[in-house]
């Protein structure tokens, strides 16, 4: 008597079952399984899954996620379908019907995936996220990810700053800049990384700072080496109006990053530091030298 | 109560703030110190530094106009690593005091003898004995070497002149340097710097990769004076590499004429584009029919091509070369190496009498000869008459060699004096180098020769050089498929 109350859950739980989409079901079974071609075969449910009313969000993820050019014959219809730009398309349609918890799993967990393309899609619906979607959540889940203790959260943050920067380095660089002040020394470094993607000379100041740090007079204000070895990689991509501050570098010799900044210069081709390297070259090589005292 | 707690916190709270303090001074410990006695500011090497390049010591900043450091022309951005002390040894008290102190931090110390190498002294522990005895005054002799003692190990003999004790310490922070300069009293001393041969090879590096002509003339002047092996092998990397970005002057004249970074792919000489692709300079999409400069460097660089390649071709680049691939020049292989490679680039016809004395000095490493033979294949035709007459006279490694070389020409002359030794030859390992070699012509003459032999060795079966010629046939057959 006491379980009666179990009757009206079961009859929910049917009710459940009967109301799930089907395609999407057998396409998670099939994934699931050990079965030839099984990803292939699961593409195809979540198309049709697509084509039913509920469950979209989840349909279009994982379409997103599964789908592949390989599946199909080169420049055929479901080819072009399964292109990154298509694949990222359906991965921020399934973000449109359920906000948060496709922002979280885009950030969170499809852009650890080993495999290139998965990330690439990512990626895509994240831009798509950036121009079309809640840009204010993007960039807080973003910068909880920098933060985060995880180097693979890290990781995929510090990538799509990177290229949501290069499209719009107005907004980004302060973003970037601000993180450089962060505890975790493993933030700033991915942080660093993403301004030397982002590649703006907007970031030069904040970069040249985290370098000139290394003089500090207390160790507190002084960078780690390896975040001020970065900065010194991020001037190098930024290059133009940041070759004069590598030049810089180079001419300190007291600086512990004149062959990153040498190594820096050397791939920007600028004739402009020539004269400089060969100063470098000039220095006194090894020696004896007596110190009379009086 | 109140009271009693504040009196219980009193005597912690000041320990506590002593503490701070203390903590503060340590962490805030200044990688800088200012001289006062040398009058110059030094700094301690970063970390990061001392573990890139196993360099360690204090690097000088700055030193104050007319101060002891500035007249003894130390200058900014040099590593000091040792400060070298020397004490004179007149007598027998000079010789025990300047052996305490000597010995005081390291246990290390130089005997210098008369008329002897320096002889270096290391103690296993602190406190062991050195068993040396001296006497007399102004002339300082061995008296006596303790039988076991670490001296009777040495070349020190009874009846030697003491002249000096010298004293070497490495200076490994800049706490190291403060403890040794404040040991130092009233004696002059050296520092020996150490040079930051990171940097230098980072320079010589990108001024390779740069390919601006300013560069040729330091780094030839680096490379015949650096007494540092590592540089020098840097320095003649990066000439090779400014010789392989010369020699792509055509291809960069054709964009730098046209004022244009984007050219179609056909309309370029293949090879070019091939090496030029190789360096990184351009990307050719053969579906487009495209050659593109890689920015920045590729588009930056055709404007100084042209100069770069008059200034490579001025000859003093393949002299150089020439001379740095004798083993009597130069002592270290992959300079010789490095040298044979700038002359396969350059082919000067100048240059086949050193390399054909390279390819028959039997005192050479056999690679180094061998590269020798493939720069001469590349000089191609005029190495000919060479390559034959040393063929004729030399060893088997040379006849090898040239044979190699020769096959690598190709051309009449070089294919019948092929043919000729084939048909004449004894040595099996020669007759297959010539098959080889004739192989590699492959145009009728030799493809002829070629079934000659086969059916003179159609017999032997176990023979080897039956085998590499059915081996040769095989290959012909499936190449021409």
């Amino acid at each position: 008597m006491k379980r009666l109350w179990l009757v009206p859950v079961l009859v929910l739980f049917i009710i459940g079952c009967g109301t799930q989409n089907e395609n999407l079901a057998k396409g998670k079974e099939l994934i699931k399984s050990d079965k030839r071609r099984k990803e292939e075969r699961a593409v195809r449910e979540f198309k049709l899954a697509l084509q039913r009313p509920i469950d979209n969000a989840e349909a279009h993820y994982l379409l997103g996620f599964y789908n592949s050019q390989e599946f199909y014959e080169p420049n055929t219809t479901d080819w072009e379908e399964a292109s990154i730009t298509e694949r990222g398309k359906h991965m921020f349609l399934a973000y449109k019907e359920e906000s948060r918890k496709y922002l979280e799993r885009l950030i969170f967990e499809t852009l650890r995936d080993d495999d290139l393309d998965i990330q690439n899609a990512a990626l895509d619906a994240l831009k798509r996220v950036y121009k079309q979607g809640d840009r204010k959540r993007l960039i807080s889940q973003l910068q909880k990810a920098i933060k985060s203790g995880d180097n693979r959260d890290r990781h995929s943050a510090h990538w799509v700053f990177g290229h949501l920067g290069k499209d719009d380095p107005a907004a980004i660089v302060p973003i970037l800049v601000k993180l450089l002040d962060h505890r975790r020394t493993e933030t700033r470094l991915n942080a660093v990384k993403a301004l030397g993607e982002v590649g703006s000379e907007e970031a030069i100041p904040a970069l040249s700072a985290i370098i000139e740090s290394g003089s500090a007079r207390w160790k507190r204000d002084r960078e780690e080496p390896e975040v001020r070895q970065l900065a010194v990689e991020a001037l190098g991509k930024i290059g133009g109006a940041a070759v004069p501050e590598l030049v810089k570098i180079v001419e300190n010799k007291g600086s512990s990053l004149r062959v990153d900044a040498i190594r820096a210069l050397a791939t920007l081709g600028d004739e402009k530091v020539v004269e400089p390297l060969l100063d470098a070259l000039k220095e006194q090589s090894s020696r004896d030298v007596l110190i009379p005292l009086n | 109560m109140l009271k009693k707690i504040t009196q219980l916190l009193r005597p912690r709270c000041f320990a506590f703030i002593v503490l701070i303090f203390a903590l503060a001074l340590g962490l805030g410990c200044d990688n800088r110190y200012y001289d006062d006695r040398l009058q110059m500011e030094v700094q301690q090497l970063d970390s990061d530094l001392m573990n890139r390049w196993a360099t360690s010591g204090v690097v000088v900043l700055d030193t104050a106009p007319n101060g002891p450091a500035h007249k003894a022309q130390l200058e900014g951005g040099e590593l000091i690593s040792y400060v070298i002390v020397e004490y004179p040894v007149k007598s027998a008290g000079d010789f025990n005091s300047a052996i305490k102190k000597a010995l005081d931090e390291d246990n290390n110390l130089i005997l210098y003898l008369k008329d002897k190498d320096p002889i270096r002294i290391a103690l296993r522990r602190k406190g062991d004995k050195l068993g040396l005895s001296v006497e007399g005054s102004g002339t300082v002799r061995v008296k006596q070497i303790q039988p076991g003692a670490l001296a009777s190990n040495s070349d020190i003999q009874v009846g030697d002149i003491v002249e000096k004790i010298v004293d070497e310490q490495n200076i490994n922070s800049l706490a190291d340097y403060k403890k040794i300069l404040g040991k130092l009293s009233k004696h002059k001393f050296i520092f020996r710097t150490s040079e930051l041969i990171g940097v230098k090879i980072a320079a010589v590096t990108a001024l390779g990769d740069l390919g601006d002509d300013r560069s040729i003339e330091p780094l030839v002047d680096l490379f015949k004076n650096s007494t540092e092996f590592s540089l020098r092998k840097a320095a003649i990397s990066s000439l090779q590499r400014l010789v392989e970005l010369s020699v792509l002057n055509d291809l960069f004249q054709e964009f730098q004429r046209a004022n244009v970074n984007q050219l179609p792919a056909d309309s370029l000489q293949a090879s070019q584009l091939e090496s030029a692709s190789i360096l990184g300079l351009l990307t050719v999409d053969r579906t487009e029919n495209t050659a593109t400069l890689k920015a920045p460097f590729g588009t930056q660089f055709r404007h100084r091509s042209e100069t770069l390649y008059r200034r490579i071709n001025e000859g003093q680049i393949a002299e150089l070369a020439q001379q740095y691939i004798q083993i009597e020049v130069e002592p270290e292989q992959e300079i010789r190496r490095a040298c044979l490679a700038i002359l396969g680039i350059l082919k000067p016809i100048s240059a086949i009498d050193a390399l054909i004395a390279v390819l028959e000095n039997s005192t050479e490493i056999p690679g180094i000869r061998f590269q020798a033979g493939l720069a001469l294949s590349q000089v191609g035709e005029p190495a000919v008459d060479a390559l034959i007459a040393a063929f004729e006279s030399g060893d088997t490694s040379t006849k090898d060699i040239a044979a190699s070389a020769l096959g690598g020409i190709g051309g009449t002359k070089a294919r019948n004096r092929l043919i000729s030794a084939l048909e004449t030859a004894n040595e099996p390992a020669i007759r297959l180098t010539l098959v080889d070699a004739i192989a590699k012509i492959g145009d009728g003459p030799s493809i002829r020769a070629l079934e000659r032999q086969r059916e003179l060795y159609q017999q032997e079966a176990d023979s080897g050089l039956r085998i590499f010629l059915d081996e040769v046939f095989r290959n012909l057959a499936t190449e021409s498929m």
